[in-house]
């Protein structure tokens, strides 16, 4: 059956698609949809292109969160001065991921649609606790936390007929957050490890608010419990602090082998690189 | 430039090939019906197809018939062409391919070449009983003298993983029967041999087959070899329409790749450092069909002792069959599995006996008059200054590189040895046109080397005329006279021999056209930038104001013919000589170890060649950062990983090549003769079979920990520097 290739004006329209014809797939900037089509890993009847669909490409400050159009390039988000401003973790992933060529084409929608368990992003917006938005024909938008929108390798809680239209970022003042990406292997392979870490730090400069989380090393980003993140509020995030954390990550974290590294390669490399992250949360 | 990827022919067909999913397996039908009712598609061939279709060999292979046009009867590895779907669009044959239904009864596999040698292990080919697929030994001196000489012995076993090549071109092939004969546009780097092969699959005269080539994207050695075109060539014929067949990546992956090679190497040294004794043992993995398999197995018997003067050597090289991808000559061919073992093993002992790794080279370099391993007397060798070049590009012995907080730096460094392609034979024809240019009439190819401008130069300065007024032909074996091929960087040296000798051949038939033209005895004719004079007399004739008197074409004819080589020896004693020359190059790393992570970073390399008269000190300098880069992928990262018998990584997101960022300083050195008549030497691949061996030196500098097997992934380090075992070749595929 030849491939068909619609591209709707609105978003009711593709999510209409997608409902009538379950043998359909979302392409946004294709780098993920066009490397599956020629590894032959999916077989889609109708590709349903969003390029035509106005207004989501667009970044924004709506109350007190910065909305990321879902067609948004990567790389207009780790260049961008409210992305770099108000989710700077978010910034560097974006800009980690592939070369500049992908990034030009990749979009933040596609990225989180495709929940490519080796991919930079995914961590990051987990960790700035950021929220998808998901749209269809009639309902009102559904907003999924980040950490219930991955739900397994190459699958997210998104239904059938839903697309997402944005990505979006509470805006905390005083926040920092940081990406730390290990390649094991060229610069422009994906990461073996990718650690996201965001904090609040009081007037003294003690922890208010810690986040961690470990991407790349399991189905879904892996968020280091509270209950260790949470330890260490009102502590000075110093070396041994941050020592402890990485240990208790590496410990804590089951990770998976494959090309990029062993599980035994991955914990050792977990807890060097959140010792990293950490430790760069502080400069 | 333009390629065979970007070529369309009226009329033509597509075809898209079925590959078998098992590493070994026994076909018990191919049902290709619900396939063939797919619209569009006009033919589903099978072997079977081949096999009832009596005007073909179904077998094919320069040195072992042994690969089927199409797999009948088995399959013996995962990737291997079953059948073949050809249709009038590539969407349709697509669709088809996948409907394909093929049935297996699944046979016991093998992947790793040494236990291929074993007496349980599965047998590929009736007609090749122990999986035996080249067996070559040479002997020198007295083995049992050496080791009693010897104060320390070093042993070791060096691993070098399957690759692949990675032009950024995948093979393309059109084919078309005009009548009885076959017109064939392939990507290849020898259109005179996929002529001769075609001609003899399917039963034609010399010269019955076409074969014409574009520019390559890129090559490596993975075009050298008659690979798709029969094929193409049998579903044109089946079909009577020409047939197109483009490999994706993938499928490129599953054509053909480097051998992977087990070297064990024992060496015996003096205290002082000279090397007394070297046993050598080399186990290729030729993959599942021949292909050059059997005779570079002896090339690497040849190349294995090292460019190191040692009175006794003993050496075994052999290439075995297994349930994987074909293997062919991968640039820097069948040498950069033995320079790292020999290399690796230089800095070992060096390190046993508490020497500097510069001076141990140093003490053992062959020189000109000392006698090699095959028996040859050697001459215009140049490791002295290659080495000197070498260590002064990274400074060696100064500037120590500091070692920071969690970060080691250390440097390396590496010689190689290589024959080349010999015997072989490169012909060219020089025609002077009506306008006073030159068309060079070769068969050698561009493949991103600069072929092309090499040639023009060559036969611009022959002729002493400007590059400019050179045409180069594109190779067409129907016009462009024979060559061995564009590999083995014999190009320009034997290709720059056969067009100085028709440029020769040119200047003598206009001498005699001259003069008689002028009435002037052809001694008192020169020749000076395109045209003649006569000695002590007015003004110059151009070329093309003879061509213009004579009014015909005016041709000069040369070539170039070596002799010797390993065809003729005796292949468990191999003695005489075996090349026409030898190849010398060097490389120098610097690296940083991060000791936490394993990871390797190289932050400077140097790529050093042995270019006897430089054609172009530019391209040169070109090859050697190119053999760098190239050389840093398989240091570092290049593997094909098989899972079950099966490569699990053929694709660009799990088999990595360096990307620009990972490229590090790159310096380079063109060694050039002293004599302007020297002959040229190629440099496409002398830097490159050091590279490896120079950064696992560095690392070894680094860090005091040694490996011995490819690549220097970061997780390998580590494993090293935390005292555990060697890993196993890694998981390969992301979790389902």
């Amino acid at each position: 059956m030849p491939l068909r290739f619609v591209e709707p004006a609105t978003v009711a329209e593709a999510s209409a698609i997608l409902r009538a014809e379950p043998d359909s797939k979302v392409i946004s900037g294709g780098t993920a949809v066009v490397l599956m089509l020629r590894q032959r890993l999916i077989d889609p009847s109708i590709l349903v292109s969003l390029s035509q669909i106005p207004g989501l490409a667009r970044m924004s400050l709506v109350d007190k969160w910065l909305r990321i159009g879902a067609l948004t390039s990567l790389q207009d988000i780790a260049e961008g001065a409210e992305s770099r401003m108000y989710a700077s973790g978010l910034a560097d992933a974006c800009g980690h991921v592939g070369n500049v060529r992908v990034r030009n084409r990749a979009t933040i929608g596609g990225n989180v649609a495709e929940a490519d368990y080796a991919s930079d992003p995914p961590a990051v917006l987990v960790s700035l606790g950021a929220r998808v938005c998901a749209e269809t024909a009639d309902a009102p938008p559904r907003h999924i936390p980040a950490a219930d929108f991955f739900a397994d390798y190459y699958t997210t809680t998104l239904a059938t007929d839903e697309i997402v239209t944005s990505v979006e970022i509470p805006i905390v003042t005083g926040r920092r957050s940081v990406y730390q990406k290990f390649r094991s292997r060229s610069s422009e392979d994906r990461p073996c490890v990718g650690v996201a870490a965001s904090a609040c730090f009081n007037a003294s400069g003690l922890v208010s608010a810690l986040e961690v989380v470990v991407g790349a090393v399991a189905a879904t980003p892996q968020r280091l419990s509270p209950s260790v993140t949470q330890s260490v509020i009102g502590s000075r995030l110093g070396g041994d602090v941050i020592a402890t954390i990485a240990a208790e990550a590496s410990r804590a974290i089951k990770p998976i082998g494959d090309a990029r590294g062993s599980s035994w390669y991955r914990s050792q490399i977990i807890e060097v690189m959140v010792r990293s992250a950490l430790s760069g949360l502080t400069q | 430039m333009s390629y065979v990827s970007n070529h369309r022919v009226p009329g033509q067909l597509e075809a898209k090939v079925v590959r078998s999913p098992y590493p070994h397996a026994r076909i018990v039908a191919v049902d290709a019906e619900r396939a063939g009712r797919v619209p569009g598609v006009v033919a589903v061939l099978a072997g079977a197809d081949v096999l009832s279709d009596g005007r073909q060999s179904p077998v094919f292979g320069r040195l072992r018939s042994d690969q089927p046009i199409l797999a009948y009867d088995r399959v013996r590895y995962a990737g291997e062409p079953v059948a073949l779907v050809v249709g009038t669009s590539l969407a349709a044959v697509e669709a088809a391919r996948s409907l394909v239904d093929v049935q297996y009864e699944v046979l016991p596999h093998v992947v790793d070449a040494v236990e291929a040698g074993t007496a349980s292990a599965p047998q590929l080919h009736r007609e090749w009983p122990g999986n035996g697929c080249g067996e070559w030994a040479m002997r020198i001196g007295d083995m049992g003298a050496g080791w009693r000489e010897a104060d320390i012995v070093v042993e070791g076993t060096y691993y070098s993983p399957p690759a692949s090549h990675v032009p950024m071109e995948p093979h393309c092939c059109v084919s078309a029967w005009e009548g009885e004969r076959l017109h064939v546009i392939t990507t290849t780097q020898a259109p005179h041999r996929v002529r001769q092969d075609l001609e003899t699959i399917f039963r034609l005269a010399e010269g019955q087959v076409r074969v014409e080539t574009f520019d390559l994207g890129g090559a490596f050695g993975a075009k050298g070899q008659t690979l798709i075109e029969p094929m193409a060539a049998f579903a044109s014929r089946v079909t009577s329409r020409p047939v197109r067949i483009e490999l994706d990546r993938e499928e490129v992956f599953l054509t053909i790749g480097k051998h992977a090679a087990t070297v064990r190497l024992s060496t015996g040294a003096r205290r002082d450092g000279t090397l007394v004794a070297r046993r050598i043992e080399v186990v290729y993995n030729a993959g599942a069909y021949a292909l050059s398999s059997p005779h570079a197995s002896g090339q690497g018997l040849v190349r294995s002792p090292g460019p190191y003067r040692i009175a006794n050597v003993e050496a075994r090289s052999v290439a075995r069959y297994t349930n994987t991808v074909p293997t062919g000559p991968f640039r820097g061919a069948m040498t950069s599995q033995l320079a790292f073992a020999y290399e690796s093993q230089m800095d070992e002992i060096a390190a046993a006996l508490s020497m500097d790794p510069v001076a141990i080279r140093r003490r053992n370099l062959l020189c000109d008059g000392d006698v090699y391993a095959t028996g040859e007397r050697l001459h215009d060798l140049h490791y002295e200054q290659l080495l000197n070049g070498a260590a002064s590009a990274i400074e060696w012995g100064e500037n120590e590189p500091a070692s920071s907080r969690g970060r080691s730096r250390g440097k390396g460094i590496a010689l190689i040895i290589k024959t080349t392609l010999t015997p072989s034979r490169s012909e060219a024809r020089l025609e002077l046109q009506p306008d006073g240019r030159v068309t060079i009439w070769c068969s050698g190819v561009e493949l991103g080397q600069g072929a092309r401008e090499t040639f023009a130069r060559m036969a611009a300065a022959a002729l002493d005329m400007e590059d400019g007024s050179m045409l180069v032909a594109r190779p067409d074996t129907d016009v462009t006279p024979f060559d061995s091929s564009t590999s083995s960087s014999r190009t320009t040296a034997s290709m720059g021999a056969a067009i100085a000798a028709a440029a020769a051949d040119l200047r003598l038939k206009l001498t005699q056209m001259a003069a008689v033209e002028l009435r002037v005895p052809e001694a008192s004719i020169v020749h000076a930038r395109g045209a003649v004079l006569v000695e002590g007399q007015g003004l110059p004739v151009t070329y093309a104001q003879i061509r213009e008197g004579v009014g015909a074409p005016v041709v000069g004819e040369g070539h170039y013919q070596s002799e010797g080589g390993l065809s003729t020896m005796n292949p468990l004693d191999v003695h005489g000589t075996t090349t026409v020359h030898w190849h010398q190059g060097a490389a120098a790393a610097e690296v940083e170890v991060d000791r936490e992570t394993g990871r390797v970073t190289v932050l400077r390399c140097h790529g050093g060649a042995y270019a006897g008269r430089a054609i172009s000190p530019h391209r040169v300098r070109q090859q050697n950062q190119g053999s760098v880069i190239f050389g840093l992928g398989q240091a570092l990262m290049e593997e094909v990983v098989y899972r079950d018998g099966v490569p699990a990584n053929p694709n660009l997101a799990e088999y990595m090549i360096p990307s620009i960022l990972d490229v590090p300083m790159v310096s380079s050195q063109s060694v050039e003769s002293d004599d302007p008549e020297a002959e040229p030497h190629g440099v496409g691949e002398m830097a490159l079979p050091a590279v490896a061996p120079a950064i696992g030196n560095a690392i070894f500098a680094a860090t005091g920990v040694r490996l011995r097997r490819l690549p220097f992934t970061a997780e390998r380090v580590l494993r090293a520097l935390r005292g555990m075992d060697d890993l196993e070749p890694p998981v390969a595929a992301p979790p389902p």
